[in-house]
This record gives C-alpha cells, structure tokens and sequence, in this order.
C-alpha cells in the first residue's frame, strides 16, 4: 500500500517530466520546419501552409494522451516556438515561428486553450518586429499577429515560462546559426549618429589644435567623417556587386571548390596526425612528469552532446559538507502490513519505458 | 536590419538572474502598469468585439482596403492548416515528426501493460480545475478587475517522513495581486494547523475540541529581507523577533519587519522562480515559490471570491491503523508495551478495544496522543 503511494506521488511530477523528453523531438521538427520555410525565401504565409500540410504538423498533438499530458505538450510546443520569435534569429525565421504559432494554437486539442505566454521583456521585441513588417508591407503577417491577439491568444507575463526552482527545468536553449540572424556591422558602426558624433569629435580636436600650434600638417586625416561615409558607401557597393556575380558562378564554382576544399582537408588532417601523434619532447626539468599522449580520439565525444544535468542540491551539499552517515535500514511500516500482502516486499520489476532509445 | 542595441529597459521589467531560475527583484505594481501601458484595452479586457469592429480597427491599423482583408482573412484561415489525419486520438499510421515516432513507442508500450497505473493525482487535478475554470459570479461585483494581476505561489510541505522526502510535495495557489498576505496565509493548508495538543491515554474521552490553528495563530512570511508579521489577532507574537536579534549579533544586513494585513501584493517587490519562507506554528517552516505573474485572461476563473485558489494540490495518501487497515488513524501511542512499533497509529475503535478494559481502565502501559493525518485535506 506504502509502496503504490509512492509511486503515485511521481505520477504527476512524471507527467510533467514526461514532457520534457518531447523537447528534444519537437525541436527537431521545429528546425526542420523552419529550415523548410527558410529555403522558400520568402516570408508569405501561403508557402508557410504549403509546408504545414506536407509535414502534416497539426498531427503532432494527435495521440492517446491524457488531458494534463496534452496541455504539458501545448504548453511545451509554444516554449519552444516562442524561442524563435525574438532575437537573434532572421527575420524570416521569426515570420515561420509567428506562423508556427498561429497553426499550433489553433490546432490544439485542449479546451479551454492554453495560451501563448508573452514575457514583458520580449514584448518590446515583438512590436518592433510587427513594426518592421508593417514598414514592409508584409500585411500577412501583420494580420496574422493581430488575428492572435484579438483571439486573446496570450497571456501577459513577467517571464517566459514558469520558474519552479526544479533542477530539471533548467534546458538550454542553443541558438542554430543557420537561422542567425546577419548583423550589418559595417552599417551598424556607420550609423548616422556614429558619424555625428565623429565629426563632432574631430571638429573639436582641429580647433583646439588650431589654438595651441601653427596650422602645420597634422596626424589626422581631414574631414574624418567624411572619408568613413565613403569607405562604408564602397563597401556596400562591393558586397552587392559579389552577391550578384556569386549567384551567376554558382554552379562553376562549386566543382572548383569541392576540389579545393579535398586538398585542403588532407593537408590539414597530415599535418594534424603529425603533431598529435608524436610525444611531446620534455623539458629536462620537468624529467619527472609522466608522458602524456594527446590524441585527436576525445574530439569526438563532444559530437554526441549529452544533456548534462547540474547536481542537485544535495549532492552539491554532501560534496561541501560530507555524507552523513546512514541510518539504520529496519522498516518499521512492513511490520504492519498483512500477511497474505507479500507484494509489499517484492520490487516491483517491470520493464520500464526507455524514453531516449535510440531506433 | 540592424536593431537597436543596448536599449536599457525599465528596472521593473523583470529579467532573469540566474537564466531559466529566477529573476531580478522588481515592483509588482510598476510592472502591472508597464504592462498595461504597453497593452490596448480591448487586448485584455473580458469582452470579445464583434467581428466588424474588429475589421474596421484592423483596415485602420494596416492602411489597407477592405479588399484586400478579405483576401488575407481568406488566404489566413485555419482550413489552409487542415490536415488529413481526422482521427486525434492515434498517431498517424506512418509519422515522419521525430515528436509523433517517440509518442507512438511510447503509446506501444503502455498498451503492452498489463495493468496501467491510474493516475490519481491526474484525477484529483481534473477535479480542482472543474471548480475554478471560466467560472464567473453571479454578483457582478465579484468580477475580478480587467487588468488585475495573478500571482502564482508554490509552497512545499515540509517533510514529514524521511522515506519521502525526494519528492518535493507542493500546493498551487493563485492569489490576485490586489489581496492582501493574510489571504494567503489563511490559505495555505498544512496539517500542523490542526494538531491538538496534550497527552490523552489516561483520559481518551476528554480529547479537547481546540486545534492549534486557534491556539497558534502567530506566523510570519519572509520576502527579500523583510519580515511580514500577522497581527490581526492579540495572540498574535512577533516570531520573527528571534530571528532579527540574531541575526542583528552576526555580519547580516539588517532585517525588517512590516505587517501582514497591511501589504498587498501589488505593494511587493519580489524576484520570481526565488525561494522564499512562510512559518507559522512557531516552527512549522514552508519554502514559497513565486512561479509565475501574468495578467488575468477572459478564460481564468473570474470570481474574486473563489480567490485564493487552489490549482494543484499533493495528495498525500492516508494512513490507516496498523490492526484493522481499514480506517482513518486517529491516535498515536508511543511507549506502548503492547504495539509492534514505537510510534504505533490506531484508529478510534481499535485503539480503545486495544487499550482499555471492559471497565475502562487503562492496559499496560503506554502515552496516547491525537492523530491528524495529512491526509485530512484530500
């Protein structure tokens, strides 16, 4: 009887921890998605839906499932969607995940509906990106936003998920460089107000130079801010000038570098085996240390990213503090229990599920 | 297109501290205005506007023509997002989602159970949100403000048992930001609220009717260096006191005090996903999460008088008496010559047969005490 109790006291906590192992998948389908609608080049929501249909996405919540395990997931879907709304991510990526949204909400299988949490932080960064696609002209996505908000599809809050202080909620989200946004760093350091403040700057230095010395040749350039405008303007110039011939030589580049790259890779990988291979030569005073063998071998187990969890408290308690001795082992509540129920003693020992098992 | 960097936010906005943990301190009343300063009123007020207001606003805000909505109201619907797989309650026959192949080994493997578990915390759950979900009063003037915050409080039960104290057994409870913290406190459920004091074996018929909830009624929450004290009741004593004094002797900052029944949330200023304390019973120590704040929603249960609200609770299974197995214990002896274990539970009947001879004298020797179980509030 003590020993159902406890694990029906996991029941819920296993739901919610359930959930969990669908965060690995469904990010999955999620990049593949997104990755789909990023090879579209384009930001309407008629190609979004040509996707969705074909991926069938609307199935990912069919299943015979709970209704706690079915709002976990919905709660879960949106957690990670939502990641990919705000920055860093390209415009195009955040137009997908605001369609992805938009799907997933009016596809789920919950009622009364769970709903898309929207932190105050990232609020700011949500209306500026409507901002930009209304400049733009994009008016399905702006539909699409306000369709959500006057179906009163969020829930204001002060952060994104709820913070339970469980060790297990702690999952990082990586950002996929692929749908990384580009910055423009050369615009970005020759904004107007950069430039601005360079020529103020520089007008303040020639008068004070003028002031001190004879008006001789100096050190700086003149009209600074003016020369940066023109470096940037050539820039921009260049980089569109590439990007169009890049897309005419393509294909004829493409056999050339794939040779390239081979002779490269094997020039790289020689001159690896070499160094690594070798037992690095000791200094004599350091005769009394071991040779150590560095191997190329531990590279790879970092491809295999196991998820680490961070050590409970507990276990960081008893590092600091040491393992208090146990207690003794008699259990007083099996002396208590009837005879004829001998399943009270026995481990129960059925196959449990194995949920990152690899097919 | 290159976004504007370093825009400094407000210090009411909440931020994380520690990523995915807890958040920075903030003012819960500053962070409501900022959020409904942000917000249109008809984002989060109850009614929905009717389909044509809400065209026109829509023509307005894009600058477009009527046209032109009724093809992207067209081109946007939810049929453009129909699937083929109609059945919801299977996987489809051949997934291709990474998502639907782990929910069908999954769904594979406990229909190769014999027996399934039945999940009664689930049950218990249903039952809880049955109560609160989009109910709305009849008066009127119970209807929780449009605008009005929710906070979301955790508090653990302390561990009881040692057996089972890796599972962190916790309450849910919604709480508007307007109310004040006695609510909270008279809502909070611990069953050492109820314990009755004193030793009964030589008079078992004499179990007084008092708890110690009348009895003990001083208790005390501890947010971000403050102590908030109820002193509504004369009975009421500053438990905190000790604590101070101690703390005032070590290298500590110095610690305040407020009352309880004078503070609202809205007044607070609180790190979310951050531990903090609730006592009561002089000893009786409770760790409160504050998990979530976010705005009320049309569909949230709208009855400010149902508030403070349960939303999940743990339940804790019963304990019977160790003869019969059968009901409720009620007693507790310890010393007891003639139990098998020291403590020992009894329930009403077992304990007297047990202990007490036809003439209602005490058998052996033992002291006799009066059980609650924590089980009581289920």
């Amino acid at each position: 009887m003590i020993i159902s109790a406890s694990l029906t006291l996991r029941c819920l906590v296993a739901v919610e921890k359930a959930c969990e192992h669908y965060w690995k998948p469904f990010k999955s389908d999620c990049e593949e998605f997104l990755g789909c609608f990023q090879q579209t080049e384009s930001v309407r929501y008629e190609e979004f839906s040509v996707i969705w249909r074909e991926m069938d996405f609307s199935s990912v919540f069919s299943g015979n499932q709970s209704h706690h395990e079915k709002k976990s997931f919905t709660r879960l879907t949106f957690t990670i969607v939502c990641n990919y709304l705000l920055p860093p991510y390209s415009f195009q990526i955040r137009v997908g995940a605001l369609y992805m949204l938009y799907g997933l909400y009016n596809k789920q299988l919950v009622w009364p509906k769970e709903k898309i949490r929207v932190a105050l932080k990232d609020w700011f960064h949500i209306q500026q990106f409507i901002t930009e696609a209304k400049t733009c002209q994009h008016l399905d996505v702006v539909y699409i936003f306000y369709r959500l908000l006057s179906d009163k599809a969020f829930n204001f809050t002060a952060m994104p998920k709820k913070l339970t202080f469980e060790s297990s909620d702690r999952v990082q989200h990586d950002v996929n460089e692929d749908f990384r946004a580009r910055r423009d760093k050369v615009a970005e350091l020759a904004s107007v107000e950069m430039l601005e403040e360079i020529a103020n700057v520089h007008r303040h230095y020639e008068r004070m130079k003028n002031s001190l010395l004879p008006p001789s040749a100096g050190v700086t350039l003149q009209n600074l801010g003016g020369a940066v405008q023109k470096c940037t303007l050539e820039y921009k110039q260049w980089q569109e000038q590439i990007a169009g011939a890049r897309s005419k030589d393509a294909t004829k580049k493409d056999a050339n570098q794939k040779s390239e790259s081979s002779d490269r890779a094997d020039m790289l990988a020689a001159i690896k085996s070499k160094s690594y291979g070798q037992l690095t030569k000791e200094s004599r005073s350091r005769r009394h240390r071991r040779i150590e063998m560095v191997t190329t071998g531990s590279g790879t187990e970092f491809l295999f990213h196991h998820k680490k969890k961070p050590p409970s408290l507990r276990a960081r308690t008893y590092q600091t503090l040491g393992n208090p001795g146990e207690s003794e082992q008699t259990q007083q509540w099996l002396l208590s229990v009837m005879e004829e129920d001998k399943n009270a003693l026995k481990r129960r020992d059925f196959k449990r599920f194995n949920w990152s098992e690899t097919e | 297109m290159a976004e504007s960097s370093g825009v400094t936010l407000n210090e009411n906005v909440p931020v994380f501290e520690y990523t995915d943990v807890s958040s920075k301190e903030f003012h819960i009343g500053a962070f409501r205005d900022l959020w409904l300063n942000a917000l249109n009123l008809d984002v989060y007020s109850y009614s929905d506007t009717s389909p044509e207001i809400r065209d026109v606003q829509l023509i307005e805000e894009m600058g477009i023509e009527p046209e032109t909505l009724e093809e992207l109201k067209n081109m946007c619907s939810v049929e453009s997002l129909r699937s083929e797989h109609e059945d919801t309650d299977t996987v489809p026959a051949d997934p291709q989602l990474s998502t639907l192949k782990l929910r069908k080994r999954r769904q594979e493997y406990k229909e190769s159970l014999t027996r399934d578990h039945i999940d009664r915390h689930e049950a218990y759950a249903n039952e809880l949100e049955m109560i609160c979900v989009g109910k709305k009063p009849e008066d009127l003037g119970d209807l929780v403000p449009e605008g009005e915050l929710i906070l979301t409080f955790n508090v653990l039960y302390p561990v009881l048992f040692q057996r089972f104290k890796h599972v962190r057994a916790y309450q849910t409870l919604n709480v508007l930001g307007s109310q004040k913290l006695t609510e909270l406190k008279d809502a909070i459920c611990c069953v050492s609220d109820l314990q009755v004091f004193g030793e009964f074996s030589n008079n078992p018929d004499t179990v007084p009717q008092f708890i110690s909830k009348d009895h003990y009624k001083s208790a005390f929450f501890f947010f971000n260096g403050t102590f908030y004290n109820d002193t509504r009741f004369p009975e009421c004593r500053d438990i905190s006191a000790t604590t101070i004094d101690w703390a005032k002797t070590r290298d500590f900052t110095e610690f305040e005090t407020a009352k309880m029944e004078d503070t609202c949330f809205h007044d607070l200023k609180m790190k979310v996903g951050f531990p903090y304390y609730y006592t009561h019973q002089g000893d009786c120590e409770h760790v409160v999460i504050l998990t979530d704040i976010r705005l009320v929603h049309q569909d949230d249960c709208l009855d400010k008088k149902l508030y403070p609200l349960i939303t999940h609770k743990h339940r804790v299974v019963t304990r019977k008496c160790s003869v019969c197995h059968t009901y409720i214990s009620r007693w507790v002896t310890t010393n007891d010559a003639l139990a098998p274990t020291d403590p020992c539970l009894f329930c009403e009947q077992c304990f007297r047969l047990f202990h007490y001879d036809d003439k209602l004298n005490k058998v052996g020797d033992f002291l006799a005490y009066a059980y609650v179980d924590p089980g009581t509030f289920n």
